[in-house]
């Protein structure tokens, strides 16, 4: 991991913490950015990297929890929580959420710097599955409507023979199709193309056994 | 007139009329010994009045055409009058009967019973005085008339009205009884069939013996005759009455009574003889009203007793009077339910029954100051109203509101005392809850203020702390980087000592903060404070089985304080005290506390326990200095602050032979002043 990957947030309301947190990461060699609370940060415009939120719990316009209950839907970073007296019930709460983890004042920086790693790591993992996300959205986008009605006959597992009589086409013009698909979804095989349907989560509409739909 | 037709009589009553008038007709002409005079008492007179009085005014037609025939065959039978002189002697008593019963019927209520004074002096006067008049002066006309008698009018009016009027009298009563109880069943008890019968014996004996002439007059007849008056009232006016006439009537006709004799003295005796019977049938019937009068009476006094009582022993109140004297006189049902016996039977040799009723129901707590209130209302007069517990019938003492009101006489003496207990248990209860529940809270409020400030010094000591365990590691990097970075490891190192610094000024700030509430302050007596906090603690203590002994000198000048910080203060002395009891596990469970005047202008506070002593007694002062397990070491810190702040002083002595006395002294608001 190199410096540049990731960037660490520190929301604080003592600007004592702030100040040790910032100067312990600088120490480490990892960019951080500091905001005195939860209203701050979330106003900033955050730069598209990987990235860590290091929380208090005890803020003065809100606390910390709720604050990680409110951004939950966002592409938030994932959180690591600070306390001054952590009690199990939020602690548990906390890390149900998803939170990666809860520490209590004052802290190791051997807990501290953990957990900030995994934290990142686990943002890493999750923009790039962003991504790739977002480039199979733009594949499919590029296929034609008919090639769209097709694929999830495709990856129902339909024969072709079936598939073809459902859309009342001729089986050969359906293979055609379905090399198109493959070439623009970039699949390698069946078994990749009926992988990426699901991330995609295109429905499985029909079943190959005759009578059922 | 068809109003008249439907109205007609049964032919069976007017049958039994028809005979009882000529029968009374006949009963006349066997008394009728005067010479000439032909008549002396007329029952026909009465029946026919009781007999209209009676009956509908449209049916009186029918009753008029039967009485004629029926007098008119007597006259005939006994009397031999021609036809014109009989049918104009009929016209006088039948107007006569006419008249008598519309008067009666329009001053009497409906029916007619003669049950009230008014009533049967309304029917003496009109029907027996005014109507006879009628028949009286049309019949003696008649007489007159008719020559045959030889009676001149002036001689006959007087025998007429009279005979009249004692017929009336004797008969219209009897008649009045016979019709309008005719279906009624007799009413009489086998004693009181007893008493009529004797006392109808004693009628006879009497009358016999006074109108046989072996008495000297006949008014000895009175007594047995206003005894059925009383007794059985108009029935056995009625009744004796008849007997009476009857008595006499057999022995005038005998020739036995003392009535007969020459004509001149015979038409004497004869009015004398009407006159008596007059007399007691006035008499008596008047004293059957009076009777019956005074028994109505009574039974609506009962009535409406009962039903007050039944009031008194429904309302779910328990309700007890006492004489004047205050010796207890009624209770309730209610009460002796609750009592579960009727604690006004309750004696007790040697003390009053007041006295003994209390010892009996009163809880013991309660007995002396209730006889105390309750002799002194007794005594003044003043209204009684007290709480206290009254001991049920399962020996559950319930909460009782008792009050009492004298009842007083025109003259304003106390006559009778009237009490009443509300059962206040359940409002008793709620506001012991309600009280608890405050304590509670304010304790709670303590508490709460007290772990509050610890959580609170706990963050203010924490923040910085954090921070220079970050900027630590933060300096170690710089320093063990290549090359060694100096200029930043030398920033946070300053950064450290700044946070250290601001570590150690929080207690300084606790000073602070508690001599900033200075505002808060008013004058106080301490004394008050240490009971206050005792009864707020009350429960802790009783519940870690501590004995609290308090030497507190009354009436201390008063002192400027927060009363809200010296009750911090004390809860957590005493809290200590306790604690330090634990540390100890034998010996007296007991802190004792000593509020006293040190000097002129100071007080002085002491909290002392027996427990194992504290080993340096100027260090447990210092913030986050602590001996016990979990403890935060603020607690003393605080209250000397606290007491510091008051310009007082706090320090710990060891006792002899062991325990600790921790001690405080405040200034009095008199030094302040000074």
């Amino acid at each position: 991991m190199k410096a540049e990957d990731f960037i660490v947030f520190v929301v604080d309301d003592d600007p004592r913490m702030r100040e040790a947190l910032s100067e312990l990461l600088e120490s480490v060699g990892w960019r951080a950015i500091a905001f005195g609370s939860a209203g701050e940060y979330l106003s900033h415009q955050r730069p598209n990297l990987a990235a860590c939120l290091i929380l208090d719990v005890e803020l003065p316009d809100i606390n910390g929890l709720d604050v990680q209950k409110q951004i939950a839907h966002g592409d938030h970073p994932p959180i690591v929580f600070l306390t001054g007296h952590g009690d199990i019930p939020s602690s548990v709460r906390a890390i149900k959420h998803g939170a990666v983890d809860f520490l209590t004042k004052p802290f190791t920086e051997e807990a501290l710097l953990n957990a900030i790693r995994s934290a990142v790591e686990r943002d890493w993992l999750a923009r790039r599955e962003r991504a790739e996300l977002s480039i199979r959205r733009q594949r499919l986008a590029s296929l034609t409507p008919r090639e769209r009605e097709v694929l999830p006959l495709v990856v129902s597992g339909l024969l072709n023979k079936q598939a073809a009589a459902e859309l009342g086409i001729s089986e050969v013009t359906l293979q055609i199709h379905r090399r198109k698909i493959m070439q623009k979804m970039e699949a390698d095989s069946l078994a990749d193309l009926v992988r990426i349907a699901e991330k995609l989560e295109i429905p499985i509409t029909h079943s190959r056994r005759a009578g059922s739909t | 007139m068809m109003r008249i037709w439907s109205h007609r009589p049964q032919v069976l009553h007017l049958a039994l009329f028809f005979a009882a008038y000529v029968l009374g007709c006949g009963f006349a002409k066997a008394l009728a010994i005067v010479p000439g005079t032909n008549i002396s008492i007329w029952p026909p007179g009465g029946l026919f009045v009781a007999t209209l009085i009676l009956s509908s005014p449209y049916s009186w037609p029918w009753w008029v055409l039967v009485g004629g025939p029926a007098e008119l065959f007597s006259q005939a039978l006994w009397w031999h009058s021609p036809l014109p002189a009989g049918l104009l002697m009929y016209a006088g008593n039948a107007l006569e009967a006419a008249a008598g019963a519309w008067l009666v019927n329009r001053t009497c209520r409906r029916p007619v019973r003669l049950e009230n004074l008014q009533e049967v002096l309304a029917f003496v006067v009109l029907a027996a005085g005014i109507a006879p008049v009628i028949s009286a002066t049309v019949g003696s006309a008649a007489l007159a008339w008719d020559g045959e008698s030889a009676q001149t009018f002036w001689a006959a009016w007087p025998l007429w009205w009279i005979g009249d009027a004692t017929g009336i009298l004797i008969i219209a009563p009897l008649a009045l009884v016979i019709f309008q109880n005719w279906r009624g069943k007799a009413e009489l008890s086998a004693a009181r069939w007893i008493e009529a019968c004797v006392l109808g014996l004693i009628l006879l004996a009497v009358a016999a013996l006074s109108l046989s002439g072996y008495l000297p007059f006949a008014y000895i007849i009175m007594p047995p005759l206003l005894w059925a008056a009383v007794r059985f009232e108009f029935r056995g006016a009625a009744v004796t009455l008849i007997l009476l006439a009857l008595i006499t009537a057999i022995f005038t006709i005998s020739g036995a009574s003392q009535f007969p004799g020459d004509a001149e003295s015979q038409r004497q005796k004869q009015i004398m003889l009407q006159l008596f019977l007059a007399v007691s049938a006035l008499s008596a019937l008047i004293v059957a009203a009076l009777s019956r009068q005074y028994q109505q009476a009574l039974l609506t006094l009962r009535e409406s007793e009962r039903q007050l009582r039944e009031m008194i022993d429904a309302v779910p109140v328990n309700i007890w009077c006492l004489t004047r004297e205050g010796t207890p006189s009624y209770f309730n049902k209610r009460l002796i339910d609750y009592f579960g016996q009727d604690v006004a039977d309750i004696q007790t040799p040697g003390m009053s029954r007041l006295a003994a009723t209390i010892k009996a129901v009163v809880h013991p707590d309660d007995a002396e100051a209730l006889s105390e209130r309750l002799n002194e209302s007794l005594m003044t007069g003043k209204s009684f109203s007290f709480r206290y517990r009254l001991r049920r019938y399962d020996g559950i003492h319930r909460w009782i509101e008792g009050r009492a009101e004298p009842m007083r006489n025109r003259d304003g003496e106390i006559v009778q005392w009237y009490g009443l207990c509300l059962d206040i248990e359940d409002e008793i209860r709620t506001q012991g809850a309600l009280r608890a529940a405050q304590d509670k809270l304010a304790r709670a409020t303590q508490v709460a203020s007290l772990s509050e400030l610890s959580a609170s010094i706990a963050h203010e000591v924490n923040q910085p702390l954090a921070a220079i365990v970050a900027t630590s590691h933060a300096c170690r990097r710089w320093l063990s980087a290549e090359p060694p970075n100096l200029e930043r490891a030398k920033i946070t190192l300053e950064r450290i000592i700044r946070d250290a610094n601001s570590a150690s000024d929080v207690v300084s700030r606790i000073r602070a903060l508690f001599s900033q509430t200075g505002q808060a302050r008013s004058p106080a007596d301490m004394t008050e404070v240490i009971s206050e906090v005792c009864r707020l603690m009350a429960n802790e203590l009783a519940m870690r089985n501590v004995h609290v002994e308090t030497e507190l000198t009354e009436s201390l000048p008063p002192t400027l304080i927060d009363r809200v910080q010296m009750q911090q203060v004390l809860v957590n002395l005493i809290r200590n005290a306790v604690d330090a009891l634990d540390t100890t596990g034998d010996g007296a469970r007991a802190i004792r506390l000593r509020a006293v005047l040190d000097g002129d202008d100071t007080i002085r506070v002491e909290v002392r326990d027996v427990g194992a002593g504290v080993k340096e007694p100027e260090r447990i002062f210092e913030p986050f200095f602590t001996t016990k397990q979990g403890g935060m070491g603020m607690g003393l810190a605080i209250c000397r602050s606290i007491i510091e702040s008051h310009d007082g002083r706090l320090w710990a002595t060891d006792n002899k032979p062991r325990g600790t006395t921790f001690a405080f002294t405040l200034p009095t608001r008199a030094r302040d002043a000074a």
